[in-house]
């Protein structure tokens, strides 16, 4: 073998191994952010939950069926449809975080929470900001369809909820039947900025495992062109 | 003495020559070079054979590299 194939053969060793190791580290950069997000969305469920409970519990605690006084309705809404919200998209943050379904399960869940809120609220218009704080949260995964998912479930909810118990979602029993289509345009409208920030995120992320891997590539022509005693020296000291 | 802080400080190229495998060279503008594949542009850095330029002249990988 001459010379110059041997040489070829082992800068496109050398360039693969390189090129591998920035993969790696864009995959592991990527895995670390998407494993915190879940981990904190788990605890903002949770504390999402116990702020509904308090919320039922603050504004409508008690129900009067005649004469008699029952814990009202809100309570155990927040309560049990509450956990039943939360409990998948939590369980699925400590058990498998960094997942795609997971971060799908937890847009939903969100999504879902936020119609809780509304509801309890009794269709309060402030309410919905919840919304677009948590298209905001969801943006710091960096995955563009966390925010579609969550663009679906808002929709749809507001939907169906806007059909049967419109008091429950738009605060009035007879809102016009496009409301929905209303609030669906200014997700559409938050989404429209935050798709593209997220898309620039990996971007960045992935101009950064390159550079590393530039770095590497130059380090590894400064050690091909130095002398014999320099990388005996070099190899010592573990710079290479 | 003071020091001169009004001096622009430019990193980086502006221009790169990488060599054809047909034989030749290509001039590439920096963004035409970032946008090689991440192994190609790898390859012409462990073989110091891509040449890089700012305001026309040569300066060293290392030198081209700096952020």
């Amino acid at each position: 073998m001459s010379v110059a194939i041997k040489a070829l053969e082992t800068t496109q060793a050398a360039a693969e191994a390189i090129v591998q190791r920035a993969e790696t580290r864009y995959e592991a950069h990527r895995q670390e952010i998407l494993g915190s997000t879940d981990r904190i969305f788990a605890w903002l469920m949770i504390g999402q939950w116990i702020f509904a409970i308090a919320v039922a519990l603050i504004f409508s605690p008690y129900g009067w069926q005649g004469k008699v006084k029952t814990v009202h309705m809100h309570v155990w809404v927040a309560l049990f449809l509450g956990a039943a919200i939360i409990s998948l998209p939590v369980a699925l943050a400590w058990r498998r975080p960094g997942e795609l379904l997971t971060r799908h399960a937890i847009a939903a869940g969100q999504m879902l929470c936020s119609a809780l809120l509304v509801h309890l609220s009794g269709g309060r218009i402030e309410t919905h900001f919840h919304v677009f704080g948590s298209l905001a949260f969801l943006a710091f995964y960096r995955d563009w369809p966390v925010l579609v998912t969550a663009t679906v479930v808002v929709a749809a909810e507001h939907l169906v909820r806007g059909i049967l118990w419109p008091e429950s979602v738009y605060g009035i029993p007879n809102p016009e039947w496009w409301r929905f289509l209303e609030h669906a345009f200014w997700v559409v409208f938050c989404i429209s900025i935050l798709i593209p920030s997220c898309r620039r995120g990996l971007k960045d992320m992935r101009v950064m495992a390159d550079r590393g891997a530039e770095l590497e590539a130059l380090s590894e022509n400064q050690w091909r062109n130095s002398s014999v005693v320099d990388r005996a020296a070099a190899d010592a000291r573990g710079d290479r | 003495m003071t020091a001169d802080t009004n001096v622009e400080v430019r990193k980086g190229y502006d221009r790169v020559v990488v060599p054809e495998s047909a034989g030749g060279t290509r001039s590439l503008t920096r963004q035409q070079f970032e946008t090689l594949p991440l192994r190609e542009r790898v390859s012409y850095l462990i073989e110091g054979s891509a040449q890089f330029f700012r305001d026309g002249r040569p300066i060293s990988a290392s030198e081209a590299m700096r952020i």
